[in-house]
């Protein structure tokens, strides 16, 4: 399944499926919670024609402080409401001193980090009743880090029990920005753990740093790295996310038979080897 | 909680620099990546304040504009888990703040009011309309509204006029009724003279229109002779728009 991030933009092509046709769709529900009008209404014809996975902004997991439990009630109503398959959410923090950021700050790679967040990710299972996916973020430094990051990431998932979320472009972009070995990292991950994928553009905006904008097309090394990352996993969804700068639905629509094209060679190949 | 004071305060300190852009070091930061957190957080709130209030951002000088976001994202906790309602807390924070003399912009409250109803309206959540009749005594017989609406009260006539200048100049009463057509999912709006924002105040309260035009002396309204008829014909103009549903049955 190669599903696109729903957005207010595109909405109409993609209820009409006339230039783009994905096989699910996905979208925060603090984008679309608590609303009425237009656009509940273009959400329920959306929802009628397509799965739904969610994706998370809010629920800040790294967040020093309390969750809010206000608003994982409204996340519990939103997600049995629009009967979502899969929540998904950030492995950073963007809610600090009461204060929301509005944007994927990254947690210090640390141990008392590491078990903060795992006694959050539990806390939001018992209460949603349900896996929490964690999406592995791009970041642009490290901060105060104890550890690295796989190590991180491995303790976050073995102590809580969540499971993953690799985007597949972020870590093509950390790899990038933080020099080390794309593949090695996702080997040393425990891929046993991975739910979904997700894929995207991004910007280089220095000779050493490239910023996750989801602005732009899908590059060639990141279908690569996709492609190979295909040959260590089991089949799980995969999502093309596009925010900004949205191109014509033929250019998208491409990029999602692109995916769809690498994910059928892949796993078909993998099926047959296991038969 | 299992995190130590020092990973905590580090938090703290890295969002706190999100939040003003004024320096600081933290362990293991490369501060020309870091200023890229400030950039993209930034952006996110200049651009929703942008977008929520494109009058006020086109009138205000670029300066001044820039300073109130600064200033409002620097020193509120931002409270909503929805961005778009950000604006509100926005608009709530100026009024606080008095930033009508601080900036010397009179008509800012009303501004960032409007703007912020007509997005507000936009997305409110739905609300059942009452059960109504489509025909009925239109004196006798108390009307059914269009719950998805706002009243509003201004000291400027900024639904009606936008440069600045002319505004200032026009200090009034103003009312203004904003309504989502339930067919088309839009905003309309609509000013009203403080007959008919009163006439709309009651009719909300389920009093004929023959019992709310008798109070219309009272109001210092001594020309009546004209009164029930223009009502009428406001009343079933705002028929036509999806404001007024219909008669209670």
């Amino acid at each position: 399944m190669v599903g696109l991030g729903f957005r207010r933009e595109f909405a109409e092509e993609m209820i009409s499926g006339e230039h783009i046709r994905p096989d699910f769709i996905e979208f925060a529900p603090e984008n679309w919670m608590n609303i009425g009008g237009y656009w509940k209404k273009m959400l329920h014809r959306v929802v009628e024609k397509y799965p739904v996975l969610c994706h998370g902004l809010s629920l800040s997991i790294g967040s020093p402080e309390a969750l809010d439990k206000e608003f994982l009630q409204y996340v519990k109503t939103f997600l049995q409401e629009y009967n979502v398959q899969i929540y998904s959410e950030h492995l950073s923090y963007s809610k600090c001193d009461n204060a929301h950021m509005y944007d994927l700050l990254p947690i210090p790679f640390r141990m008392d980090a590491v078990k903060h967040i795992a006694g959050r990710i539990q806390e939001v299972q018992d209460f949603l009743q349900r896996p929490l996916v964690m999406e592995i973020v791009s970041y642009y430094t490290p901060v105060a880090a104890e550890m690295s990051e796989v190590d991180f990431i491995n303790e976050v998932v073995k102590q809580s029990g969540c499971q993953l979320l690799l985007d597949v472009n972020n870590i093509y972009v950390n790899a990038f920005n933080h020099q080390y070995d794309a593949k090695a990292f996702i080997q040393q991950l425990p891929l046993d753990k991975v739910a979904y994928i997700h894929m995207a553009g991004h910007e280089q905006v220095a000779p050493d740093l490239i910023i996750d904008t989801h602005g732009e097309p899908i590059i060639d090394p990141v279908y690569d790295l996709f492609e190979w990352t295909l040959q260590h996993l089991q089949p799980v969804p995969v999502l093309l996310e596009r925010d900004f700068n949205i191109p014509e639905m033929e250019a998208l629509q491409g990029e999602l038979t692109r995916l769809k094209t690498i994910c059928h060679k892949q796993w078909k190949l993998k099926d047959e080897l296991v038969a | 909680m299992n995190l130590l004071p020092d990973t905590y305060h580090i938090q703290q300190t890295f969002s706190g620099y999100c939040r003003t852009g004024e320096k600081v070091t933290l362990p293991g930061v490369a501060p020309d990546r870091l200023k890229h957190y400030r950039r993209l957080v930034f952006n996110m709130i200049q651009d929703t304040m942008e977008n929520a209030f494109p009058i006020a951002f086109k009138h205000i000088p670029a300066g001044k504009w820039n300073k109130m976001v600064k200033d409002f994202f620097a020193h509120h906790a931002c409270q909503s888990y929805q961005v778009w309602k950000l604006p509100l807390e926005f608009y709530t924070y100026a009024v606080e703040n008095n930033w009508e003399d601080t900036y010397g912009i009179p008509f800012l409250n009303d501004l960032l009011a409007f703007e912020w109803a007509e997005m507000e309206v936009y997305n409110m959540e739905d609300m059942p309309a009452p059960a109504h009749a489509l025909t009925g005594n239109w004196l006798d017989t108390p009307l059914v509204l269009n719950p998805e609406y706002q009243l509003l009260s201004f000291k400027y006539p900024v639904h009606l006029v936008a440069k600045p200048k002319a505004l200032v100049q026009q200090k009034g009463i103003y009312f203004v009724l904003l309504f989502r057509d339930p067919e088309t999912g839009n905003v309309e709006f609509m000013d009203l003279s403080p007959w008919l924002a009163f006439l709309t105040e009651q009719l909300v309260m389920g009093i004929t229109v023959r019992e709310i035009l008798e109070y219309a002396p009272q109001l210092n309204i001594t020309d009546t002779t004209t009164l029930e008829q223009d009502t009428l014909a406001f009343l079933k103009h705002m028929q036509q728009l999806h404001f007024v549903l219909g008669f209670q049955s």
